[in-house]
């Protein structure tokens, strides 16, 4: 076990250049709730400068401050010094194990391994849907099947209304998230997803998570899989769903779609079509503020994340003063709904439930 | 030690800490000075702080004022330990009142905040320092704070019409009024202004508040001779319009940023940026008509102007990425503001550059031409001795120079610890003393910032 932090040479010299600036402040969600300079980009950059040129021991202290970031990139994209804390961050978590210092993501890993998905749940949801052979495959996630079911049953709705031919699989967690929070991948977990992908013969692979969609399209133990990886706003975007609502609509960049995909406009595209009042909301796509769902922080600061999604949810609701939220992320919908008081009326959704309804209550309409 | 007993009690456990990795983050601001603070605490309210600073002063406790730690120079550094007041939870904003064009607010606001509150009423806190996304009030007039449009609307100082205090007796003082004139007894409040905390403890501002321009017109000129460029500016000061922006960026700038971005830019000695504003565009455009004018006179490489917002801020891109490229091009930097008088620009800017080549540096120039106050970025390697060395000596002959040309060590970041050194440059042994004198009488056992702007002899 090694008493240092192992952190390459890329590394170290992004954190020689944060300047220190202090700029990161302004966007980070945990700072925006705690006000403790420790919790912000600048801070942590601090703590391992300190580590770095061995004036500051590695302690349980210093690994908590590492974890406590939901990976956001918000302050990446803000940093005049052109550094990404959060890539750091995770490098960090990384060597933190390697040096002893275990988090409470060392029992998700057993979890995972044991059944499956993040939860430990021994029995998922099947929506019922074919597992053949289609030219499609879509990808739910564990957040969707497990807490999101009903959202995730529109989804699928709204696929099968749209005519496409696509199938699903027996997943298993993708496990990406490992990476994030000091561990690795699961290998056999990933294998068994590319096995099951394989088999349907389908050139193109849909995910509802941008998480998700990112391991597939980024993590080598999915680089043989030889499909097209596409998140759901990327394939729907040309659809026409000939359904129209009247209400404000607004939408939230998910973190991992936005800042870490780069994908913006598609989500927007889709939503211009079936909703003529759409208003952003003032913290908007690269600078959107997280949900607090990231990088591991509900795990291991619920209090925090959930906080930070209420500080999310009522500034889009006062800012805004839209009657629908929409995103397209499980984690992120899962977090503002958990976070949503009785007294909010804001309904939310994701892009894909909403349209799915959307269409329904037409058929209603026309059906009566 | 530090009996923290009484502190948790004054704030709370919540709002107190003496961990060591929280303290680590407090011993840094933007410059490069460090030094860990004994505990922080984050009081809520005017009379918490009263509390911490009676404390403070009865056990001899140094305490040191802190709201974003933007500070370039040190001056946030609680080089003698003791207690962080942080004020990053006296946020609120208290009172905006249109009708009698001011607003109240808690030291810790953040500048942007503040605006982006007035924005919605169609007014404005001018001074606009480039870190205004998170640079406190409390900073701001600590620090005397400036930027980009001090030529025409001044800095900080210009807007403070009241404050409260908290003094490092732990008394409460109100200065100032609430009032667009006052010259009722000494002008205190001034004292306060730029003091870097070394008096008290800012809790409250009254700031006037400005309309808002409607509209805003940009230009920007290139330049083959800095004598030229230098001529534009302060004939441009003088020709009847003051330009809202007059910023000037010199070549190794422009150098930098032609290597190192994808921005266009001509092969030049200097860059002007310029903008006029006002309410209607008949105003914007009449002025800008005298600058053009102007710079076309003194044999411009190029000149270009935007009235769009998408043109605008392409012509901006240049001045706002020079911070960041010049960040990106080194591993460590020092940025410095020394001001001088107006026409005397040109003689900076090639100073600057002897500077820099006598010791092997690269020092990269820009900032506000129309105040005289430039930001030299001198680049080097923190890790490397002999380059700090090098480093030091360029900034000491920097001040130097910028004292011979009749300027000042610092027009916005303030002394600090990074310029304390040099105090006695720019002010003569009766200043200094007087400056001692009432440092002494506002804070007999010196626990106010100790350590900071040569004070403490
Ligand atoms: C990238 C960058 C760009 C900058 N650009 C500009 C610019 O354009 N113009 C400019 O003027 N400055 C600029 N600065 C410097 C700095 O941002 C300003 O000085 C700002 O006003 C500091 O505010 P702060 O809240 O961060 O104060 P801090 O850095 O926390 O404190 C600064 C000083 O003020 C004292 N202080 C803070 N709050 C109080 C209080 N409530 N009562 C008493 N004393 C207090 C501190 O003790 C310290 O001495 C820049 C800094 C950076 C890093
Ligand atoms: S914005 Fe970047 S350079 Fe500035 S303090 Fe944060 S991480 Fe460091
Ligand atoms: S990635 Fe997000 S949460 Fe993490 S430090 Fe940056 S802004 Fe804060």
């Amino acid at each position: 076990m090694s008493n240092q932090l192992k952190l390459d040479e890329k590394r170290r010299k992004a954190i020689t250049q944060c300047s220190r600036c202090g700029f990161c402040r302004a966007v980070c969600p945990i700072f925006d709730l705690t006000k403790r300079p420790i919790t912000n980009a600048r801070g942590k950059m601090i703590l391992l400068k300190e580590v770095m040129e061995g004036k500051l021991p590695v302690t349980e202290g210093v690994a908590q401050a590492l974890l406590r970031c939901t990976t956001c990139m918000n302050c990446t994209v803000n940093c005049p010094s052109g550094v990404d804390p959060q890539e750091i961050f995770k490098a960090a978590r990384k060597d933190l194990v390697g040096m002893g210092f275990d988090n409470l993501f060392k029992k998700m890993g057993e979890v995972i391994e044991k059944y499956g998905n993040i939860y430990g749940e021994e029995e998922r949801h099947d929506w019922g849907h074919k597992k053949s052979r289609a030219p499609y495959v879509l990808f739910v996630g564990c957040v969707g099947t497990f807490r999101e079911e009903e959202s995730v049953e529109e989804t699928i709705r709204l696929l099968d209304l749209s005519k496409v031919d696509f199938t699903m699989i027996d997943e298993v967690c993708c496990s990406g998230v490992m990476e994030d929070v000091g561990y690795s991948i699961k290998g056999e977990l990933a294998q068994r997803n590319v096995q099951a992908l394989q088999k349907t013969g389908a050139k193109t692979l849909i995910t509802t998570c941008p998480y998700c969609y990112r391991v597939f399209k980024e993590h080598p133990s999915y680089k043989d899989l030889g499909m097209e990886i596409k998140h759901i706003t990327q394939f729907l975007k040309d659809f026409d769903f000939g359904v129209k609502t009247n209400k404000k609509v607004t939408y939230h960049d998910p973190c991992d779609l936005g800042r870490h995909a780069g994908i913006y406009d598609e989500p927007r595209e889709i939503i211009r079509k079936i909703a003529p009042n759409f208003v952003e909301p003032r913290r908007t796509r690269e600078n959107a503020m997280c949900c607090g769902s990231g990088g591991g922080l509900r795990g291991s600061f619920p209090e925090d994340s959930i906080e930070i999604s209420r500080s999310r949810l009522s500034q889009i609701i006062e800012e805004t003063g839209a009657e629908i939220l929409l995103t397209e992320c499980p984690s992120c919908l899962h977090n503002f709904q958990n976070a949503k008081l009785r007294k909010q009326k804001i309904e939310i959704y994701n892009i894909t439930e909403f349209i799915a309804k959307l269409i329904q209550e037409q058929q209603k309409k026309e059906a009566a | 030690m530090l009996e923290k007993g009484k502190l948790i009690e004054i704030v709370g456990q919540e709002n107190f800490t003496d961990q060591l990795e929280e303290l680590v983050p407090y011993s840094y601001d933007a410059s490069m000075n460090v030094h860990r603070p004994d505990a922080v605490v984050w009081p809520e309210s005017t009379e918490q702080v009263v509390e911490i600073i009676k404390f403070a002063n009865e056990h001899k406790i140094p305490v040191v004022p802190r709201g974003a730690g933007t500070s370039l120079s040190g001056g946030v550094i609680p080089i003698k330990g003791g207690i962080i007041i942080d004020l990053a939870r006296m946020n609120r904003i208290l009172e905006i009142s249109i009708e009698n064009r001011y607003a109240r607010v808690q030291a810790g606001v953040v500048c942007d905040d503040l605006n982006r509150a007035l924005a919605k009423r169609g007014f404005v806190f001018p001074p606009d320092p480039a870190s205004s996304t998170v640079a406190t009030i409390g900073g701001n007039v600590a620090t005397n704070a400036g930027g980009i449009k001090g030529a025409k609307y001044g800095t900080t100082r210009d807007y403070v019409l009241g404050l409260q205090v908290v003094l490092p007796t732990g008394e409460v003082m109100h200065t100032g009024s609430y009032t667009m004139k006052c010259v009722s007894g000494y002008d205190l409040a001034k004292l306060f202004i730029g003091a870097e905390g070394t008096l008290g403890v800012i809790t409250e501002v009254t700031l006037k508040i400005n309309p808002l321009p409607r509209h805003a017109m940009t230009a920007v000129a290139t330049f083959a001779k800095l004598e030229d460029a230098g001529k534009a500016i302060f004939q441009t000061m003088t020709s009847g319009v003051l330009p809202s922006v007059m910023e000037i960026l010199d070549k190794v700038t422009l150098k930098s940023i032609k290597e190192n971005t994808d921005i266009d830019l001509p092969d030049a000695e200097a860059m002007i940026l310029t903008e006029t504003d006002g309410f209607t565009w008949e105003e914007v455009e009449a002025q800008m008509e005298v600058v053009l004018g102007v710079l076309k006179e003194n044999n411009p490489i190029s000149i270009k102007t935007a009235k769009d917002e998408k043109d605008r801020l392409n012509l901006w891109k240049a001045r706002k990425s020079s911070y960041a490229t010049l960040a990106r091009a080194s591993n460590s930097f020092v940025l410095d503001d020394v001001t001088v008088p107006i026409s005397k620009i040109p003689d900076l800017l090639v100073g600057i550059q002897e500077i820099a080549q006598r010791h092997g540096l690269v020092v990269a120039t820009y900032g506000h031409a129309g105040d005289g106050n430039l930001h030299p970025q001198i680049l080097y390697d923190e890790y490397d001795p002999e380059q700090v060395e090098r480093m030091e000596k360029v900034e000491e002959e920097l001040f130097k120079l910028a004292i011979s040309l009749n300027g000042t060590l610092t027009g916005e970041h303030g002394i600090g610890l990074s310029k304390a050194n040099y105090m006695t440059l720019e002010h003569d042994p009766v200043e200094m003393a007087l400056m001692r004198q009432i440092k002494k009488t506002l804070d007999p056992n010196n626990i106010m910032n100790p350590g900071k702007r040569a004070l403490d002899g």
